[in-house]
């Protein structure tokens, strides 16, 4: 059944977590020089399946059928005995290229130790091969610097490279967009594209039609686990023939119906020629902004700009460097709320969630039953708060955060990339029922966004701001 | 040229450092002295000669050799004065240069500091990392209880048990003082007990940190061993923590080291500082906590200069 051509052949996957089906069955056949694409939203199984192949599944969840890699069946394996494959027979991209470099090493030498002890390569190869890298990927000047200081997209690119040192002939690519914003997702979907054309074979994991749309291909999509359609790329999103599908590509913000415009009221903030930096770099210098109840505006811009600090500004959390911010005295000390873009990172660990808002609801003297009305509203289910944060879904916390704000009764509620961890579907309807509260309330809404149609498409104004001409030091 | 211009910050910043801890201890240890009640020069005066052969006229003649019927101010104003010229001045009691004294004295308590951070280490470094590696596992709960047990127990009553167990009922080793290596055993032993109740956690957090971290998998999966991994990344971001706490820990081992010299007999600077207070023996309390404070600020700067080698993040932002 394998072919000479095939590089990787599933044949009836399914993965459990007990006696729970999460995944399957599925079975493809990829040859050389082919790109798959699987699409679906959070919690859809996408990521078990790529687990599933390279022998990474969490404790807990088992994997069954079979597995060909490169001619060899691997689903026999241990995963120690697959960690062989590794890097060599089939290269595997991360999700969220900032964590998954070395936070300690500068961005050569993670590149130079795959060339040096997965390729192989001697010494000095090693460093020609890093050198001749960063060249071929637009990377030169950043050899020297630590992930920290490079951008989402310069991230994934060095990620990349160090993935891709000894050619393996196998690319397995997860959530590879995820956070970037258009021009940087564009950069690294012409890397993968890249791939199958030059004889390569591409496993890529998404939840975005336009990156599918790139990739070419065949499409599998998935949801909840069992796979509902599947077809050629370009027929499959030209004509989807499955509800599910349609509901995805009907996501997308590009086909998004525009918010209808609210009625704006007092001003509440008053922003004057501020300026922003951040350590000794200025980010932002003569920004004026007039913020009035009920209005919903999105600050858009490419990653590193300066958002999510101009932000903090806003809140009255960072000092701007220059000008003044001015809030009428409408806007009580607790009446600017934040969403935060990574909303495990915005709850404490270790605490029910129940327990969390119960607090937030005492502090600020609100009804508890308010509290739950939010949250029905937000579609989140009374149960869920007996859990701890860490059990249960991004798109659930972050509704829940968004309860938890407004308990707090904000006249203002910054929102900084409150969606871009969440998928397509969760996103446009937690956009919705942000605009829709605040609209209700008269709540402000500034909303921080990578996606220039997002903006376009939710906010009554936008802000488009631009790099700042770095200063070199 | 960063790491170097780093490195004489770092050393700017401790020197002055040390100026204002000489100066603070110099004032509060003496003002402390001051506070005591009785007459010090009796005190002096039963020191020198022992209780029974000093009587009042001994103690009005240490009075004024020592200039102790002058006022406070004048006597801590010469004492501060010496200190300038790097001069530590004499013991009230025993008349010798109190830096001739610190000197035999830190090399004891150096001995002991060092040998009970090595104990700790011996012991925190592997117990941290079995128990970080499966963290919520029987070890790691085992080492949690054994980690809250030895912290809870104050330094005196450890010290005090293991010499009961070890050198009363079985005689292995020797119960206090110093006269040979066999001695060094009981009083490292207790420092670094204490010392491991903690850094072992530390260490057991850093390496659950770091083997979760995504940049492992990625490592991982980018082709590296598991060898490799651990050599290269998992080591590095692990030890940053832990070298940052050790200089948190140092409080504690230096209070450690004055608690354990004086019961095991340690003939170190804590266990002087301990008798010079007995005596009322001004000029010697205030250099051994002069000693002690300074040791302090050295120690850390060791800490700093470390984790500036270790993190290169730190090097580009200073």
């Amino acid at each position: 059944m394998t072919g000479p051509n095939i590089t990787i052949a599933v044949e009836d996957l399914v993965v459990h977590a007990g006696s729970k089906k999460l995944l399957g069955p599925i079975s493809f056949e990829l040859p050389a020089g082919n790109a798959l694409v699987i699409m679906g939203e959070t919690g859809a199984g996408k990521s078990l399946l790529a687990q599933a192949i390279l022998g990474t599944l969490p404790d807990g969840l088992s994997a069954e059928g079979i597995i060909h890699l490169n001619g060899e069946r691997i689903d026999q394996l241990s995963s120690q005995q697959r960690s062989a494959f590794w890097g060599r027979e089939v290269a595997i991209l991360p999700q969220e290229p900032w964590r998954a470099l070395d936070p300690l090493m500068i961005a050569q030498s993670q590149v130079r130790e795959s060339h040096r002890y997965v390729a192989g390569l001697s010494r000095k190869a090693a460093k020609q091969a890093t050198a001749t890298d960063f060249q071929t990927l637009d990377l030169t000047g950043a050899e020297k610097r630590l992930p920290s200081a490079l951008s989402g997209g310069m991230a994934q690119r060095v990620a990349f490279a160090a993935a891709t040192a000894a050619d393996a002939p196998v690319l397995i690519a997860d959530e590879p967009t995820k956070g970037l914003d258009a021009e940087r997702s564009h950069t690294v979907i012409e890397l993968l594209a890249k791939v199958p054309r030059e004889g390569g074979t591409l496993l890529a994991i998404t939840h975005e039609a336009s990156v599918a749309k790139h990739l070419g291909g065949e499409l599998l999509v998935l949801k909840s686990g069992d796979l509902v359609e599947r077809g050629a790329t370009k027929q499959v999103l030209a004509q989807p023939t499955a509800d599910y599908t349609r509901e995805l590509l009907d996501a997308e913000p590009q086909v998004w119906p525009t918010t209808p415009t609210t009625e704006a009221g007092e001003m509440l903030l008053e922003v004057k020629d501020v300026a922003v930096s951040r350590g000794e770099r200025t980010l932002l210098q003569g920004f004026d902004l007039t913020l009035l109840a009920g209005e919903r505006i999105a600050i858009a811009g490419p990653s590193g700009v300066g958002k999510t600090s101009l932000l903090d500004v806003l809140a009255g959390l960072q000092i701007p460097s220059a000008g003044t911010v001015t809030r009428s005295n409408q806007v009580s000390s607790t009446g600017i709320q934040k969403l935060y873009q990574d909303p495990p990172a915005a709850f404490p660990a270790r605490v029910a969630l129940g327990k969390s808002l119960k607090d937030v609801a005492r502090l600020h003297g609100e009804d508890w039953s308010k509290v739950l009305a939010y949250l029905s509203r937000l579609g989140i289910d009374e149960s869920l708060l007996k859990r701890r944060p860490d059990e249960v879904s991004g798109g659930e916390l972050q509704r829940i955060s968004i309860a938890r704000a407004l308990t707090a009764k904000p006249a203002i509620l910054l929102a900084d990339e409150p969606t871009s961890r969440l998928d397509p579907i969760t996103q446009r309807e937690t956009l919705a029922m942000i605009a829709d509260i605040a609209a209700e309330k008269g709540i402000a809404v500034v909303l921080v966004t990578h996606d220039a149609v997002i903006a376009d498409k939710w906010a009554d104004r936008r802000v488009v701001l631009s790099e700042f001409p770095k200063r070199q030091y | 040229m960063l790491q170097r211009s780093v490195f004489w910050s770092a050393l700017a910043g401790r020197a002055v450092q040390a100026v204002v801890v000489a100066v603070v201890v110099g004032i509060i240890s003496f003002a402390m002295m001051q506070a005591l009640p009785g007459d010090s020069a009796y005190r002096i005066a039963a020191g020198r000669y022992g209780y029974d052969m000093m009587d009042a006229a001994s103690a009005d003649q240490v009075r004024t050799e020592l200039g102790l019927d002058q006022p406070v101010v004048v006597q801590l104003v010469s004492w501060l004065g010496s200190l300038a010229q790097f001069d530590l001045g004499k013991s009230s009691v025993s008349g010798s240069p109190i830096a001739e004294e610190l000197k035999t004295q830190m090399g004891y308590s150096l001995l002991l500091a060092g040998a009970g951070l090595l104990v700790s280490l011996l012991i925190a470094i592997p117990v941290g990392i079995m128990a970080g590696l499966k963290p919520g596992g029987w070890f790691d709960r085992f080492s949690l209880a054994a980690s809250i047990f030895f912290r809870a127990i104050p330094a005196f009553a450890i010290g005090v048990v293991l010499m009961l167990g070890f050198a009363v009922h079985t005689k292995l080793l020797p119960v206090a003082g110093f006269k040979g290596p066999e001695y060094l055993v009981l009083p490292a032993l207790t420092l670094g007990l204490g010392l491991a109740a903690v850094s072992s956690r530390v260490i057991r957090d850093a390496v659950s940190e770091a083997m979760s971290a995504e940049w492992r998998l990625f490592s991982r999966t980018k082709g590296l061993s598991s060898k490799l991994t651990l050599s290269r990344h998992v080591l590095r971001n692990a030890a940053l923590p832990v070298v940052a706490y050790v200089g948190v820990q140092l409080a504690f081992l230096i209070e450690g080291v004055v608690i354990i010299e004086s019961v095991f007999a340690w003939p170190g600077i804590g266990h002087a500082l301990v008798h010079a207070i007995f005596g009322r023996d001004v000029p010697m309390v205030q250099g051994t906590a002069l000693a002690l404070g300074l040791m302090y600020v050295v120690l850390n700067l060791i800490v700093d200069l470390t984790c500036h080698g270790i993190d290169p993040r730190r090097s580009k932002t200073a």
